[in-house]
């Protein structure tokens, strides 16, 4: 009788001491990381992961037809002229070295904001998909930052003043809203900014100019 | 003394046992540390549905890169009307450089952030401790200051419409889902180093974050980098380009880079 409850309760701590190890084993093998994430955060990954996907598989798409008519082109003897130029116009608007047009968000700032503040309002911008953005004017392209204290923050080096505009193309409902939810990158910053006002002016049509800077790097070779 | 002698041995094996038992579970809980670990049941879908769909982006990335591959190579032999097309092919190169599109390599730094391993005092912020969102764009917008031409994080380039956002502690680049440690890497003039130790910018994130919360920040400067091309679309669907009065400043015909 004896004998056998301790054999039961050494069969019982075993059994529990096993599951353990393999946990423990398990939980120190994730190398993705998702282990550590909460389910809201899992929705917001899954949910971007199929948003970035559908774009691959566009470009996928679009790529292949424009390989096609160019291998077509090229059986006939044909250089291409216009699909080439097709494809120069739509990397040069998306780089920013050609001017563009379109709907999106004017978003006046009135007051001594930062730098700092300018970007985290351009991050949420290129956050809800915005395409093209200008900042005083000046298109922000790679390379481009405002930095600066409250009231003297430059763009490019150029000052903006207390009074500047930020225009961005991209859905003008899904700009707005991302910019604008409570607890969002306003409401954030009127809290840390109080003196800065932020209004969002959806636009049917903006023009954005292209930028001044050349972009190619002087310093990089194309890896082969 | 009698007493002692006469445990029997099985209640010894029992307590070798508890004793193993207690130590796996203070390791399971230490394991469970600063990042906090969730264990209900509908999260099992969401991380295999978020595993699927990671390696099917890895999928795409590779069928773009080879389509882009291809289509260069197809566009680099244009018959006839060479010099037309040439020229075009040229300014092209160039665009997609500009872009982003082509990976790189040349002299530049490679910064490293982890997360500290400092111990959070009880009234601290959990979160401070981390290297987070802000961290990568202050260090991102510090290297663009000092005079980066092209910058990547953990292998996703940064071009004229990357968000960087948190996602629980990690991160999300060109919405793809990034753990640390964070490596950015940045192609640009030798003088680069020097540049980003002397910004007062640069100099007040390590002290704020690297003095004041351990989060750890390596500089390195190998004889090369190597950037990766952006792998996503640049098709925009609500801008369009206007027609503009001059070419651009950068299509002068100018010699081509080496590709």
């Amino acid at each position: 009788m004896h004998r056998r409850s301790s054999q039961l309760t050494i069969a019982a701590v075993a059994a529990i001491l096993g599951v353990l190890v393999v946990i423990q084993l398990r939980s120190q093998a994730g190398p993705t990381g998702l282990a550590q994430l909460s389910s809201q955060d899992l929705t917001v990954l899954v949910a971007n992961l199929n948003a970035r996907n559908d774009q691959l598989r566009r470009e996928t798409s679009l790529l292949q037809a424009e390989l096609t008519t160019l291998q077509t082109n090229r059986s006939r003897g044909d250089a291409s002229v216009d699909e080439i130029t097709a494809d120069l116009h739509r990397v040069r608007a998306y780089a920013g070295l050609d001017p563009v047009g379109g709907p999106g968000v004017a978003i006046s700032i009135r007051g001594a904001i930062d730098g700092a503040g300018v970007e985290v309002l351009i991050n949420e911008l290129r956050n809800a998909g915005a395409e093209a953005i200008s900042v005083g004017g000046v298109r922000v392209v790679t390379g481009v930052v405002i930095t600066g204290a409250p009231g003297t923050s430059k763009v490019d080096g150029v000052a903006l003043g207390v009074a500047f505009d930020l225009d961005a193309i991209g859905a003008p409902d899904k700009l707005t809203g991302s910019l604008t939810r409570s607890g969002g990158v306003i409401a954030q910053l009127a809290a840390t900014q109080p003196d800065v006002e932020v209004t969002v002016t959806p636009m049917d049509r903006l023009e954005l100019p292209a930028t001044t800077r050349s972009l190619v790097p002087a310093h990089g070779r194309p890896r082969l | 003394m009698a007493r002692l002698r006469a445990i029997p041995s099985w209640q010894i094996t029992l307590g070798v046992a508890l004793l193993a038992l207690g130590f796996l579970i203070a390791a399971q809980l230490a394991s469970e540390g600063p990042r906090v670990r969730y264990t209900t049941q509908e999260r099992t879908p969401l991380v295999e549905t978020a595993n699927e769909l990671q390696s099917q982006q890895d999928e795409l990335k590779n069928t773009i890169l080879q389509l882009r591959a291809q289509i260069q190579a197809v566009e680099g032999q244009g018959p006839g009307s060479a010099d037309l097309v040439r020229q075009l092919n040229a300014e092209l190169q160039d665009a997609r450089i500009a872009a982003g599109l082509i990976a790189l390599t040349g002299p530049g730094i490679v910064l490293q952030l982890e997360d500290s391993k400092a111990p959070v005092p009880p009234d601290g912020n959990q979160s401070d401790y981390l290297v987070g969102s802000r961290d990568i764009r202050t260090v991102v917008e510090q290297l663009w200051g000092a005079g980066a031409e092209a910058i990547a994080v953990n292998g996703e380039r940064i071009t004229p419409t990357s968000a960087i956002i948190d996602v629980g502690s990690s991160l999300l680049v060109n919405s793809a889902y990034l753990t640390p440690p964070y490596q950015v890497t940045a192609l640009g003039p030798p003088a680069l180093y020097d540049e980003l130790g002397a910004s007062p910018g640069f100099v007040d994130f390590v002290r704020a974050r690297s003095e004041g919360y351990g989060i750890r920040v390596s500089l390195a400067e190998p004889d090369s980098v190597d950037m990766p091309a952006f792998v996503g679309t640049m098709t925009l669907r609500y801008s369009r380009p206007l027609a503009s009065p001059s070419a651009g400043p950068s299509t002068a015909p100018s010699g081509t880079p080496g590709g």
